[in-house]
């Protein structure tokens, strides 16, 4: 057995400094072990954090070697929540890699379903991951000083969300017996028969393939996933005034609330529901897709390419249970840009076990970068994307430059507006609500997307094809799939030789949320949110509230880290 | 019922029926993707909150301890893992296993494939194996605690037959807990791994088991029916293509040539005639979906031998080269007589009796067609013999005077029929 400690490096000293070990942080996705070093005494800081992602499965490994027919369904598997995004991203890799992409009705079924998980997994990260956190038990015990002030509160959104005052949400929040709680699990299963009508089963779904889908869809299906989706258009609007009258009250509570999990304003998204007219042509590849690719780097818009995305994306592992690599052909991408040999198409998966040492290696991740920068991932990114891409993005939601406006039709509420703002200040509390106006923003493509559908298998004959056929060459050929989940940022690699899968890699949204350092030592995002974490909450208890709601924020998935 | 507020610790829950006797059930997750824990979420018959919540009668309420769903983190999280390691939980227990376990045991060096909780959350009774703040493989979680649980439940397939995990050319000798555990392991109360597989499994086979076996654990009911390898029998007994939707065009020979073809998927790569699975009778959720239902080619993804077994995907099954080209033979027969039947069926008597079909949707069959007389004579001779002949009462029964109104009112509405014509859909023979 190793000596060595985890102890992190600038530990605090003094009566109130404490090793927070979390092993495992509950409530996010896969193994996540985060140790950092607190002082409940007179800071009230953090000064020191490591994200360990505690599992390794090795699916690049045995990816490698496989017929590449077997790419969708075996890499499905690599993540249960964001299965549908890693399906896609494999069919997406093969189909560039044989030069197919599938009818409309094919992109329309893929955005469809793209759109459903969002709808599934967005309510299940803010009410049952990340909901309890702000819960009246939760409230008393870590933060006894503002279960008063809530009980005095009246809840801005009351006449949306039906909750009086701030207390009565958090009631609403508690785990298992809580309102918001339970209809979150009921609203999800709304969204689940609106998925597997398409997909066949959840969360690895049965009917992608590359070339489209095998879905038999019909007037009768898309009928059927309408008449869900429309129940989530005064859900979404329910979830933002929740989770806006949270974000007040703490804010208005104490201003250092504002630094919980803060940091910079790093976005990146591959973006999502490609528009089904232009998906194929010349100027197709992602630069009409509904959600807007993008890189932003301090709050400002670095490109929209997605070619450009994929080419600064690197991978390190001198913290993570890998060796390195050498080697790698691909000094350049098929669009000329150039290519680091950390980049996924030039990576090997090496796995070296060991006892996590945070001077050395502690995490089954690798770390992904872009351009050198920790990165952000997932609905956020999105909602800063569209916001900042100021480009047309479907037909009910508009970008501003520095908003997104969401034309919400009518369910038993009145149509509104739902505008997101891109805020002043990034932390725990905008990370949660730029989710739940995402919710928004997926019911609205799932939406529009089901209108075109309908159409489509109105129509029927060749609009109703789902599939084009594809062929596999014999000659070494390779393909990228670039996609997103609820969590954001999926990217599959491939090389294919003699029909067979030569190296298969795998990037997902928490190889950059929650990733370990990097070869220059800079934190992950997770880790650098946890360090800017004040410690707010009188936590008679010593919890760590603030750290984990610094944590949890994200909505981590560790299998999507590391394969 | 009201919520304990002191209960935040995580040891019993933040609710807790007042009257109720308590069942802890304890998650592990190895070599796993979260996809089990997702469907158990979707289940509805029953779903986890009314068992977290106690709100079926005659069944103990469960304290569920679940990494991705339980209040407390860290040492708070783990000190109910640890009591019950310990033998010191003072309440009964069910294992679930989600994930395939890795062969980190025999790692030759430190390391681990999968981890959760630190040595300090180890019980010391148990050896020791991670310093205190090293982590715990979950594979010394597993055979710690399987031993004292009333019974372990292996979810998916990767816990019950290893799965993707365990499959060719993987670099963690990922196993199934069956494999880990050995062919001797009994519970507490004498029953071997209970196993509910698929990939994910559908979420109800999934609660609908644990709800039957805390059922018998209450006494007074039998053992659950399960089969050889530990699965529910009524889940397990059938393949999936007896309750297919689809296995009707198998019956008549007819295929799907590519994707999104609304035949039997059989030539596409669908395995479904020899794979234990109710998911075409069930549905994935809430009796939609299903993968063949959706049109999706079963890969086995409920069995021992995925996905290497099931390899490459999208590629007819061997064994269906005899059996496709046997049903279109046979199939092919028993389909045109059926659509001769279909065809007579497809008449209204009144139709029959005055020659023609009024509609202006035009593509009706012709009812003047001699062939198609003479198989209806044949056809009506052989169903009513023996019994009462309505095609001859129908005979007798005078025509409507008032059939063909808007003609008798001189109401002229022939400017419609030809745009209606133009939008006909055409659709493929039957």
């Amino acid at each position: 057995m190793s000596t060595q400690t985890l102890a992190a490096p600038g530990t605090h000293s003094g009566a109130g400094a404490r090793n927070l070990r979390f092993n495992p942080v509950t409530r996010v996705s896969g193994g996540l072990h985060l140790h950092a070093a607190a002082d409940f005494g007179g800071t009230r800081t953090v000064s020191d954090a490591v994200a360990m992602a505690t599992a390794f499965r090795g699916y690049e490994v045995i990816l490698n070697g496989r017929d590449a027919r077997d790419a969708v369904f075996i890499s499905s598997r690599a993540c249960g929540v964001c299965g549908n995004a890693h399906s896609t991203a494999g069919a997406l890799a093969v189909e560039m890699a044989c030069g197919v992409s599938p009818p409309p009705q094919g992109v329309v079924a893929r955005n469809f379903l793209s759109a459903a998980e969002c709808m599934i997994d967005h309510p299940s990260h803010l009410f049952l991951r990340a909901g309890p956190d702000y819960s009246e038990p939760v409230v008393r015990e870590t933060s006894p000083e503002l279960w008063s002030r809530a009980e005095s509160t009246p809840a801005a959104g009351a006449a949306v969300h039906g909750f009086a005052r701030v207390s009565d949400i958090m009631t609403a929040l508690t785990r298992n017996s809580g309102f918001l709680y339970r209809e979150a699990l009921h609203m999800t299963r709304i969204a689940r028969v609106a998925y597997v009508v398409i997909g066949g089963k959840y969360p690895h779904p049965q009917t992608i393939t590359p070339g489209g889908l095998s879905s038999t869809v019909d007037t009768t299906d898309y009928n059927i996933t309408l008449l869900r989706i429309v129940k989530y258009l005064d859900y979404s609007r329910k979830t933002v005034a929740v989770w806006d009258d949270i974000a007040d009250f703490f804010y208005q509570a104490d201003q250092r609330y504002g630094q919980v999990g803060a940091g910079p304003m790093n976005f990146i998204d591959l973006g999502l529901w490609d528009d089904p007219h232009t998906v194929g042509g010349p100027s197709g590849f992602g630069e009409t897709r509904w959600s807007s690719p993008g890189a932003i780097v301090n709050g400002a818009l670095q490109t929209t390419s997605v070619r450009e995305i994929d080419a600064g994306v690197e991978e390190f592992v001198e913290h993570s249970f890998f060796e390195n690599w050498s080697g790698g052909g691909y000094s350049h991408d098929a669009g000329g840009n150039p290519l680091s040999s950390r980049h996924p198409s030039n990576k090997q998966t090496i796995a070296q076990p060991g006892n996590p040492n945070p001077d050395g290696k502690y995490s089954w991740s690798t770390a992904a970068r872009w351009q050198g920068h920790p990165m952000e991932t997932g609905a956020q990114a999105r909602m800063w994307a569209t916001a900042l891409a100021r480009r047309p993005h479907g037909s009910f939601v508009e970008s501003t430059g520095r908003s997104v406006r969401m034309n919400m039709p009518s369910g038993e509420m009145p149509a509104n507006v739902l505008e997101w703002q891109a805020p002043q200040r990034w932390n725990a509390f905008e990370r949660n609500r730029a989710r739940a106006y995402a919710l928004a923003q997926a019911t609205l493509a799932a939406y529009e997307t089901v209108v075109i559908g309908l159409d489509l298998a109105r129509r029927g004959g060749s609009n109703a094809r789902i599939f084009n056929p594809y062929k596999i060459p014999k000659d070494g050929v390779s393909g990228a799939g670039y996609w997103g989940g609820a969590r954001g940022f999926v990217s599959h690699h491939m090389q294919i030789d003699g029909r067979v899968i030569e190296n298969y890699q795998i990037v997902g949204p928490s190889t950059f949320s929650g990733s370990p350092r990097d070869a220059a030592g800079t934190p992950g995002p997770c880790e650098a949110a946890v360090m800017a974490t004040p410690l707010v909450s009188s936590d008679p208890t010593e919890h760590g509230i603030d750290v984990l709601r610094a944590v949890r924020s994200f909505d981590l998935c560790m299998y999507c880290a590391a394969q | 019922m009201s919520y304990e507020v002191g209960a935040f610790g995580g040891f019993v829950g933040a609710t807790r029926r007042d009257d109720g006797k308590l069942v802890h059930v304890f998650w592990l997750s190895a070599m796993a993707c979260d996809g089990c824990s997702v469907v158990a979420l979707g289940a509805n018959q029953p779903r986890i909150e009314e068992l977290t919540l106690g709100e079926i009668p005659g069944l103990p309420q469960i304290v569920l301890h679940h990494p991705m769903l339980s209040e407390d983190a860290g040492a708070g999280f783990m000190q109910a893992y640890r009591a019950a390691a310990d033998g010191t939980l003072n309440a009964p227990y069910i294992l679930i296993m989600e994930g395939s376990i890795p062969d980190d045991q025999s790692l030759g060096g430190p390391g681990y494939y999968a981890a959760m909780g630190t040595g300090s959350d180890w019980p010391q009774s148990k050896g020791n194996v991670a310093a205190p703040d090293q982590p715990v493989k979950v594979s010394d979680w597993v055979w710690a605690l399987a031993p004292g649980a009333e019974v372990c439940i292996a979810m998916g397939t990767c816990a019950t037959w290893g799965g993707i995990p365990a499959a060719a050319g993987n670099i963690t000798g990922s196993m199934g807990l069956t494999d880990y555990l050995g062919a001797d392991y009994r519970s507490k109360r004498g029953l071997p791994v209970v196993n509910v597989p698929g990939c994910p499994p559908v979420g109800d086979n999934f609660t609908e088991v644990l709800k039957e076996l805390l059922f018998y654990f209450e006494g007074g009911r039998g053992l659950p029916a399960f089969d050889e390898l530990g699965r529910a029998v009524w889940q397990f007994g059938e393949t999936v293509h007896r309750h297919c939707m689809k296995a009707g065009y198998y019956e008549e020979g007819v295929f799907a040539h590519e994707p999104g073809d609304n035949q039997c998927l059989v030539e596409i790569g669908c395995w479904g005639p020899v794979v234990q699975c109710n998911i075409t009778e069930r549905g994935a959720q809430d009796h939609t979906g299903g993968c063949m239902i959706a049109g999706g080619a079963c890969i086995g993804c409920t069995m021992p031998g995925f996905p290497d077994k099931f390899s490459p995907f999208y590629k007819a099954p061997p064994g269906s080269a005899i059996s496709g080209t046997t049903s279109r033979i046979t199939g092919g027969a028993i389909r045109r007589l059926r659509r001769a039947s279909m065809a007579n069926a497809n008449t209204e008597p009144l139709w029959d009796k005055a020659h023609e079909i009024p509609t202006a949707w035009g593509r009706a069959a012709d009812v003047t067609n001699p062939v198609r007389k003479v198989n209806a004579f044949f056809y009506k001779k052989l169903q009513y013999s023996g019994s009462v002949n309505h095609a001859k009462r129908a005979k007798q029964q005078p025509l409507p005077l008032s059939r063909d109104i808007l003609r008798q009112k001189g109401i002229d509405l022939e400017a419609s029929v030809p745009v209606l014509q133009e939008h006909l859909i055409t659709r493929e023979e039957l």
